[in-house]
């Protein structure tokens, strides 16, 4: 469990101080216009960005006070794409930065539509099978390294896991990622452009602006087409919600 | 891509790991380059007979004194020159990368050239003055690098940055000895110059055996950041959340390479390329993990550059052409070769 206490950061880009809990299980999505800190926060809660104001506790214990090495047994972190420096085999990659079983990689390959792609070399992948492979990376060192030690699945962060993903595959990857949730008790904490599928997937959502926290809770609290067209400066139109009471948000013409 | 040796072929009837298959294959050739190279020279000597006591005085006294440091010594400054490249390509995620890019070999170079042209005729342990001449250049530049870096913070913009304080450094460096060869003496000019195009000649057992003990020191160093140069491949900061501390990774590959590489230019000059060939064909071959990569980078390059030398020392026998101009004139061309190869597959 992740908390945090008016934890905030000072130097641009800012974050203002919050208050929140993540808790095992739970599926929280950071929403908000470009700009908004969303990768920054994440940054926070990683524990890269120290917090210059207030503190964060994992497990009781303030971030900072975290060894770097037992910290990756209790978070992971799959940032916005990046190239691997070199020329890395699918499997190898997924392999790195934990000591997996070969059953723990193949599961997880097998999790996010990779096994065919296992041998290839990562550089030769189209973005989306890319973006799959990082966090299928993510996923690995988690249950690899958390297992041993740990009374829930530990912290996986996510900054925008679904960018260059189909439609298909953002719905496998979001049930998938629910899957891990309920199956590990693991925390998932995911930045979404796609308000849509925050609103489909996620257990509570924060909304960010400039720097700061507006609104958080339940989806339907808070993506209402209020808000997120004075926010985004966007033109809504209404839709019926989903049969299941969730909001959704299209695009006026 | 270039064609090389599938290892994975051998597994059927050799059941160990790929990684001791690769690494007693390039020692078992290392042993076999250090055997004819032992063996070959302007004065025909054979170490066996030299071992069992069967050769003439001048024979022993050549071998003892002067071939047996020089092969140990280009067995040093190749393991050296090349896995410290290899540590570079890793930390700076760039298979371009190399000592001679962030200017550490340059100057070191500087140093020793000041040294050679303002002190030496002191006469006091010109050898050792040489040697902390070059250990201290690498250093300097070791930590102006770093401060700049340090201001910067992390991410890849520090990167660029360390490029091109390389880049100064480098041009200052070239300016500096420039100046230095217009007030040397024509004594000093002609040393400088034998010096600058890199040779084995001035391995003396007093020398060698300390760069030895400190190379093995630095090289040791960048083994045990191989599994923490995989990780940063990931980014600075996916790296850290899979427990990397990045800037204590960073300090210990910077360190142990300046020094050592600072080490290898006071002793033998600037030997070009082995840095950046010999990680980069090898990573074609055995893919970027550096548990692998460094020791075969090491082994493979302590390799090239006992042939280099041995080549360099008996082709135009008795003459002696300079072992850095000869792995120039073979790897510049191989390298740009290597470089259209891998545009056109793109």
């Amino acid at each position: 469990m992740l908390t945090l206490h008016q934890a905030g950061l000072t130097t641009t880009p800012t974050i203002a101080p919050l208050d929140g809990t993540i808790r095992p299980g739970e599926l929280l999505a950071i929403v908000g216009p470009n700009g908004a800190g969303k990768s920054t926060l994440l940054s926070m809660l990683s524990g890269f960005r120290p917090a210059e104001l207030g503190e964060l506790r994992l497990d009781e214990k303030s971030l900072n006070e975290w060894p770097i090495a037992e910290l990756a047994n209790r978070r992971a972190l799959v940032a916005q794409q990046e190239l691997p420096g070199f020329d890395w085999q699918t499997d190898e990659l997924v392999s790195l930065g934990s000591n997996p079983s070969k059953s723990l990689v193949a599961a997880l390959l097998d999790d996010l539509d990779l096994t065919h792609l296992a041998k290839r070399s990562v550089l030769s992948l189209s973005g989306g099978e890319r973006q799959r492979v990082m966090i299928a990376r993510g996923a690995c060192q988690l249950l690899s390294r958390c297992s041993s030690t740990a009374k829930d699945g530990g912290i996986l962060l996510l900054d925008e896991p679904t960018s260059a993903l189909d439609i298909g595959q953002q719905q496998r990857l979001m049930r998938q990622l629910c899957g891990w949730a309920a199956q590990h008790r693991m925390a998932i904490v995911c930045v979404l452009h796609d308000l849509n599928l925050a609103s489909t997937y996620a257990d509570r959502v924060w909304l960010l602006h400039q720097g700061q926290r507006i609104d958080h809770g339940l989806p339907k609290q808070v993506l209402n087409p209020a808000t997120i067209a004075k926010i985004y400066a966007a033109e809504l139109q209404h839709i019926e919600g989903s049969p299941q009471g969730k909001p959704l948000l299209a695009l006026a013409p | 891509m270039i064609a090389l040796p599938n290892t994975d072929r051998f597994r059927v009837w050799l059941p160990v790991s790929r990684t001791t298959r690769v690494l007693v294959g390039l020692t078992a050739a290392l042993l076999l380059a250090l055997g004819w190279s032992a063996a070959s020279g302007a004065l025909g000597i054979s170490p066996w007979g030299v071992l069992r006591g069967q050769a003439d005085p001048l024979s022993v006294q050549v071998w003892w004194q002067l071939r047996l440091p020089r092969l140990l010594l280009g067995v040093a400054v190749g393991a050296m020159l090349a896995g410290s490249g290899a540590a570079m390509q890793g930390l700076f995620r760039n298979p371009l990368a190399d000592p001679t890019l962030l200017g550490l070999a340059s100057g070191a170079g500087l140093f020793v050239a000041v040294w050679i042209v303002l002190f030496q005729d002191s006469g006091a342990g010109s050898l050792y003055g040489q040697f902390a001449a070059g250990f201290l250049g690498a250093l300097c530049v070791c930590l102006i690098v770093f401060g700049i870096a340090k201001r910067q913070g992390g991410g890849s913009a520090a990167v660029m940055t360390l490029l091109l304080a390389g880049l100064a450094i480098n041009t200052l460096a070239g300016a500096g000895g420039g100046v230095l060869a217009f007030i040397a003496s024509d004594e000093q000019l002609r040393q400088l110059s034998l010096w600058g195009m890199g040779t084995l000649t001035n391995a003396l057992w007093r020398t060698t055996a300390l760069a030895l003990v400190l190379i093995a020191a630095a090289l040791w160093l960048l083994m045990r950041s191989a599994r923490e140069l995989d990780l940063l491949q990931l980014g600075e900061a996916t790296a850290h959340a899979a427990g990397l501390d990045a800037s204590r990774l960073k300090r210990r590959v910077v360190v142990a390479t300046s020094l050592g590489v600072g080490l290898c230019v006071a002793l033998t000059g600037v030997i070009g390329f082995l840095g950046l060939l010999v990680p980069h064909c090898l990573r074609l071959w055995l893919g970027p993990g550096h548990r692998l990569l460094l020791p075969a980078s090491m082994i493979g390059g302590a390799l090239l550059l006992v042939v280099a030398d041995t080549l360099a020392r008996t082709v135009a026998a008795p003459a002696e052409i300079p072992v850095g101009l000869l792995t120039s004139l073979l790897g510049g061309p191989y390298f740009l070769y290597l470089l259209m190869r891998r545009n056109r597959a793109c």
